[in-house]
């Protein structure tokens, strides 16, 4: 029988609710300054801070022009630096934890997601359009191990997440080669921090389409296209911190998977050490089996006891 | 009734882990995730290391524009900044980027982009930089 050190159930299911805060939290600093830069605005006497100052993915574009020549480039200031150098400390400490409890993005394609999920509940219509359009597609709540073979749309999306590596590897090479910020025209953070300028731009339409889609797929920016995720995710392979899977404690029940926001087949897995993984602990919580998923630090070079020992 | 037969649940077999860990409560791991992010930014800041804004150094010592480095532009500085440090006229300027002549030279160059759809400060830059190297 496996030991029983793990929370009690009413404190599981509050790690939810803690999550959510932590994101309506940085959330709302996001919006205040957005609003307060909007409002206030700037003149030779006034200076409000502009969200983009408050970007991590700022500190990628400008890390090679801050080596190179001690400047920052247009748009990026040291507090984007000092955002990424904090974003890489809390990876190699906590995994995806920007992700999946800091990023305002992230908790605003989710929070869309999960409007989408409650109107399908209450329109029906709206319900059975969506159950349709995904037995159509082939779209499977959850990608689980114990399934014949993995759908067209299922391949298509595993392809479709070495997006993000794409963008970041074109990011860094146009960054590098022009000295700009290529990829703000087209970026969609970007384009929700200046929303208040009304203007249609490039950035828009791909804001556009994401929360469109966020409302079909869960947090769809995160998945496919994301560049800070993809460097998070890179990073995350130097974490000793993950999320393991006791298989004698395990039902096979799957709702790990069917909660988990991007889509990682969590039943199938013995630990996530994959680089999609947001740390949300969202598949810890939804677990009904006391000890089946639990939070882990590895102590790598200390044995793990044999399983005679651990029972 | 009959019922029909249901596939019973399999949990997959996990792996052995090799190495020895330890559990984590969520509350914890919270915790850990605002003391690193966030000490990060408090300790950068107790060193002097931070600065949102261009408009000055991380002393506090605002920035003037120099007319040696036309990547020390911002989008906050004037356009009569830039003719005067850069030694540009006013009408090559406003015609390579296709500025209303009505724009004031006071009008800060990010406000540009919204009415001459050719400019950006980046532009701007890769403009005086072919300046300087050409003929």
């Amino acid at each position: 029988m496996a030991t029983h050190h793990h929370p009690v159930r009413w404190f599981k299911r509050g790690t939810s609710t803690l999550r959510r805060l932590t994101q309506g939290a940085f959330t709302l600093f996001i919006g205040f300054l957005v609003v307060n830069h909007l409002l206030v605005g700037e003149s030779a006497t006034t200076v409000t801070t502009s969200a983009e100052a408050f970007c991590p993915f700022g500190g990628v574009e400008t890390l090679y022009q801050y080596v190179t020549n001690g400047g920052t480039i247009n748009h990026t200031h040291l507090s984007n630096l000092v955002l990424l150098i904090a974003v890489i400390a809390l990876t190699i400490v906590a995994r995806g934890a920007f992700c999946g409890w800091i990023c305002p993005f992230g908790a605003l394609q989710e929070w869309l997601y999960a409007a989408s999920a409650w109107l399908q509940k209450r329109i029906p219509s709206f319900g059975r359009g969506m159950r349709a359009l995904n037995k159509r597609l082939g779209v499977r709540p959850a990608r689980l191990g114990m399934l014949p073979e993995s759908t067209l749309i299922q391949r298509i999306d595993d392809i479709l997440r070495y997006g993000k590596y794409a963008v970041l590897a074109t990011i860094i090479g146009g960054t590098i080669s022009y000295g700009v910020m290529v990829f703000r025209d087209y970026d969609p953070w970007s384009a929700l921090l200046e929303i208040g300028a009304l203007e249609l731009t490039a950035g828009t339409i791909v804001l556009g389409i994401v929360l469109v889609a966020s409302l079909f797929v869960e947090r769809p920016w995160c998945r496919y296209a994301c560049p800070l995720g993809a460097v998070i995710g890179l990073t995350s392979q130097l974490s000793p911190v993950r999320i393991q899977r006791e298989g004698n404690a395990c039902t096979g029940c799957t709702l790990c998977s069917k909660r988990c926001p991007m889509g990682l087949p969590v039943a199938t897995m013995s630990e996530l050490t994959h680089r999609d993984c947001v740390m949300c602990l969202e598949c810890v919580d939804a677990c009904p089996q006391p000890g089946a998923l639990d939070l882990k630090l590895v102590i790598p070079g200390v044995q793990a006891p044999t399983s005679e020992g651990r029972h | 009734m009959q019922h029909k037969p249901t596939a019973k649940r399999t949990a997959i077999p996990t792996i052995p882990q090799r190495w020895r860990s330890v559990h984590i409560r969520p509350s914890v791991y919270l915790a850990i995730v605002l003391v690193v992010f966030l000490g990060v930014i408090g300790a950068a800041q107790a060193a002097g290391w931070w600065s949102t804004t261009g408009r000055t150094t991380t002393d506090g010592v605002k920035i003037q524009i120099t007319g040696t480095n036309p990547t020390e532009i911002k989008g906050w500085m004037t356009i009569q900044d830039v003719l005067t440090a850069y030694h540009v006229s006013k009408a090559d300027l406003y015609t390579r980027f296709g500025i209303p002549n009505d724009t004031p030279e006071t009008a800060q160059l990010k406000s540009l982009e919204g009415v001459a759809p050719d400019f950006s400060v980046t532009d701007l830059q890769a403009w005086l930089v072919e300046r300087a190297s050409g003929p």
